[in-house]
């Protein structure tokens, strides 16, 4: 199966680099059969890809330890769950699976053009595949998971199996890290065909209404994997890595914050463009910069420049990207500057309180926000360079300069729909700003009486009240109206308003899901915590908690063994329920981790750590952590996931202009053939 | 034909005012409001706080080699980790204040066990670039946004083509539907 793998690479890295040129010489000589041939060619690049990907599978699936990547990252009483998942455990694999995830944007995105954007596509499929070279290359010749396991001796190296593997990491033993790894990467790697596509339109001067059109949907799709797997991955952090929070400020999860925070921007810049025409240069610069996030975040991961608790898989790779940086630095900047009279902006801005400068304020808070983490993160690095010292560069800054721009964000996600186009009057502002000011300014006299006076608590509560009541008054007033034009009952004007104008109420319920996010955040100001010694008997009590421990219980697994308290929770003195936190060893790796109970509830999760036995007692240390608001931040993750797909359902507005596009470019051809 | 500019002008092909000097306010409000809710922020945010084992096992950082700060080491049974909290709280309990607790600890471990390096010397451009970042921003938001103003496109009427019935037609619809005044808000 090596052998398999290693020539299905060489396969695709052949197939790539055909694409690449193929797809440039097609372009270039407006030959359609040598642009069929670059995309057959990326369709061959997958399907070799795929075989690779499916002999590395097969031989983690039967425990084929001749293979080295198998041995060290897969055991034999590894849950079959768990096997599949150590494709991208380590750094090989998960090089694999990232051009793997690239392949299947290619070929899908060759599939959807078969018949459209045909003067784009070469060059698309030449950017894709340049992108596919590389990663080829690497994953051939710098990171192969196809080396077969050498014992070396004094008579030389022979091949080997290893009678069992070394497992996988315990602390990838999570659910959620099946599917967190795989969601970023899609994230990650999605962000490349809005790449392509503008690098496409780039080169052909075609920077009409199409790309933006197609760029805007390409890029919804990653933004959207990539925050779920953000999400994901804070709730795999929150559940296994046992210190009661989800988001530490680690450079790897900025490295996945920072492209999904340009793409953003960029998602929201883009509309001046669709609608007024304007910034331009500004949209082909944001493209350029989330594609070149979303690189740099691999680049970070891998390359080990900095330390991470989420560098499971690091090499000498760093030198590879950071050249590969710089091509795409060069390459796309120098286009952008040689296309710049093709990028003019169609009208101007009719008044600083209007939608576009909601917009463009919207974008300055973002990119502000996109560079004190970008510079916060590779800080200790830079400081390491110009002054040799180490030093540390943590929550507490990331916390003091991201959450002011938050809050601005957060207010600009309520004030920023209710600014109309062009121009929004005083009355216009008086009357749609005053109903939200004052029902938050109510809850925010409320909250401080009940005792709110974390300043950052209540301005994250106060804002999300103006938001909600914002959002809420633009669906009353739709479906106010809808209710007496249509006569319709309010439920079904809810839903036709929202079908008639998905993107619109699509964003509204993104806007939502960040307002629950934002709430969820602002729980973490009233955390509490508590931590004692257990064993049968004893008793322990956090805020409203009274935990009493009724034993601890040993056992063994085929895969660990493991140490369980078993505790029983009254909440104000009324039954409330049992929680089992474990502590885990791992046989294959002889690692331990905590398993962590947790009982979450709207209001707060209950939070459970058994953190290990003390030695002179023999009692179980039981750490608790009461967080706040916790399941908002997941429920808001999902309410974002739900309005980022209702939005790019194709609404009847929508269908109704693109088939008058249709039409109007069938009356070009047609007059064109004539 | 060029017109001379204007506050408060009206673009003959438009209609619509080039810009007045109560939007120009208006948006000099949005700067100053948006500036001053970003200083408030920065500067209420920063309560001074009492030294608890919380508050300082967030400021410095595990060295153990996690790389998490000492209150979220994930490592079970830590020995760096309760060695740290040990010195912690016998300083706590001693009456020391935050920041000579920090003090304290960098001098033991290292400048790399505070969480955030001490804003002098060459440490202090983290905290001054992303306010430099900022302000340049804004900067450049402001300068877009005049220059956009200041050139206005002039289209004669006459050369504006006619809307697609069709388009106009769904237009129309989409702001019956919303009961939309002034402007779509598509």
């Amino acid at each position: 199966m090596n052998q398999v793998g290693s020539v299905s690479l060489i396969a695709s890295l052949a197939f790539a680099a055909f694409a690449l040129v193929a797809g440039a010489v097609g372009g270039k000589l407006r030959s359609t059969r040598i642009t069929r041939s670059a995309e057959r060619a990326t369709l061959g690049f997958f399907l070799m890809i795929t075989l690779a990907v499916v002999a590395l599978e097969y031989m983690i699936l039967t425990n084929d330890f001749h293979n080295a990547y198998a041995a060290e990252h897969s055991n034999r009483d590894l849950a079959t769950f768990y096997k599949v998942a150590a494709l991208w455990a380590g750094q090989e694999g998960s090089l694999l699976f990232w051009t793997w995830l690239l392949s299947i944007y290619s070929a899908l995105v060759v599939w959807q053009n078969r018949n459209k954007n045909r003067q784009l596509m070469p060059y698309v499929v030449s950017v894709l595949m340049g992108v596919g070279t590389f990663f080829s290359l690497l994953v051939f010749f710098v990171a192969n998971p196809f080396q077969e396991l050498n014992l070396v001796s004094s008579a030389g190296a022979r091949a080997y199996s290893a009678a069992d593997g070394n497992g996988l990491n315990p602390l990838l033993q999570y659910h959620s890290m099946v599917i967190h790894p795989p969601m970023l990467y899609l994230g990650y790697v999605g962000m490349v065909v809005p790449f392509a596509f503008c690098m496409a339109a780039l080169i052909t001067r075609q920077l009409g209404d199409n790309w933006i059109r197609i760029t805007r949907r390409w890029t919804m799709v990653p933004w959207m994997l990539l925050g779920t797997g953000i999400l994901l991955g804070g709730n795999w952090a929150y559940a296994v890595l046992g210190w009661g929070g989800y988001w530490g400020w680690d450079p790897v999860e900025n490295a996945s914050l920072l492209p999904w925070l340009s793409g953003t921007a960029f998602l929201h810049s883009v509309m001046i463009q669709e609608k007024r025409g304007m910034l331009k240069i500004w949209n082909v610069s944001l493209v350029i910069l989330t594609f070149f996030l979303s690189i740099f975040g691999t680049f970070l991961t891998r390359s080990g420049i900095v330390s991470s608790v989420h560098a499971f898989a690091q090499s000498q790779i760093g030198p590879f990207f950071a050249v590969f940086l710089g091509i795409i630095l060069f390459f796309s900047v120098t286009l952008l500057f040689l296309r710049l009279d093709h990028l003019k902006s169609e009208n101007k801005l009719d008044s600083m309180v209007s939608r576009e400068s909601g917009f463009l304020f919207n974008n300055w808070i973002l990119l502000a926000l996109v560079f004190a983490v970008f510079w916060g993160t590779l800080f200790p690095v830079i400081s390491k360079a110009v002054e040799n010292t180490t030093v540390t560069v943590g929550a507490p800054f990331f916390n003091k300069v991201a959450i002011p721009m938050g809050l601005l964000l957060l207010f600009l996600t309520g004030a920023g729909p209710l600014l109309a186009w062009r121009k929004t009057s005083f009355q216009s502002l008086k009357g749609n700003f005053t109903v939200p000011l004052v029902v938050a300014g109510l809850v925010g006299v409320v909250l401080f009486a009940k005792g709110v006076r974390d300043f950052y608590a209540w301005m994250t509560f106060f804002l999300s009240v103006f938001v909600m009541v914002c959002i809420v008054a633009e669906f009353w007033k739709g479906a106010l109206t809808r209710m007496r034009l249509a006569k319709e009952n309010f439920f079904v004007a809810i839903y036709t308003l929202t079908m008639r104008n998905t993107r619109r109420y699509g964003g509204y319920v993104v806007h939502i899901g960040i307002v629950l996010l934002f709430i969820g955040f602002a729980g973490q100001a009233f955390k509490t915590e508590g931590k004692g010694l257990m064993q049968e008997g004893d008793i322990l009590q956090v805020g409203n908690y009274m935990l009493r421990c009724d034993g601890l219980t040993t056992g063994d697994t085929p895969n660990y063994e493991y140490t369980r308290a078993l505790i029983t929770v009254t909440k104000n003195g009324e039954a409330f329920t049992t929680m089992h936190p474990e502590k885990r060893f791992y046989k294959a790796s002889q690692q331990p981790t905590s398993h962590v109970a947790i009982h979450p509830t709207l209001s707060e999760d209950l939070y459970v750590v058994l953190a290990g036995i003390d030695q002179d007692t023999g009692k179980g240390i039981i750490q608790v952590f009461v967080n706040p608001l916790v399941s908002w931040v997941w429920l808001g993750g999902l309410v974002t996931l739900l309005g980022t797909l209702l939005s790019m359902v194709p609404s009847r507005i929508e269908r109704e202009m693109a088939e008058i596009r249709q039409s109007q470019e069938l009356t070009v051809q047609a007059g064109d053939a004539y | 034909m060029r017109i001379k500019e204007k506050y408060g002008v009206r673009s003959p092909g438009s209609g619509v005012p080039i810009q007045s000097r109560g939007s120009v306010r208006g948006g000099l409000r949005i700067v100053l409001f948006t500036v001053s809710l970003l200083a408030a922020s920065m500067a209420l945010g920063d309560n001074s706080r009492t030294p608890t084992m919380e508050v300082i096992g967030n400021e410095v950082q595990c060295t153990c080699g996690c790389n998490a700060p000492l209150n979220g080491c994930p490592h079970i049974d830590c020995a760096e980790k309760a060695q740290m909290q040990a010195l912690i709280k016998k300083e706590i309990a001693d009456g020391k204040d935050e920041t000579t607790i920090l003090q304290d600890l960098s001098l033991k471990y290292g400048l790399q066990v505070l969480s955030t390096p001490p804003a002098h010397g060459f440490n202090l451009s983290i905290w001054i670039l992303p306010g430099i970042g900022l302000l340049a921003g804004l900067a450049l938001v402001v300068f877009i946004a005049r220059r956009w103003k200041i050139k206005p496109a002039l289209v004669s009427a006459g050369s504006a083509k006619p809307l697609d019935p069709k388009v106009l037609s769904a237009m129309e619809d989409e702001m019956k539907s919303t009961g939309m005044k002034e402007e779509p808000r598509i």
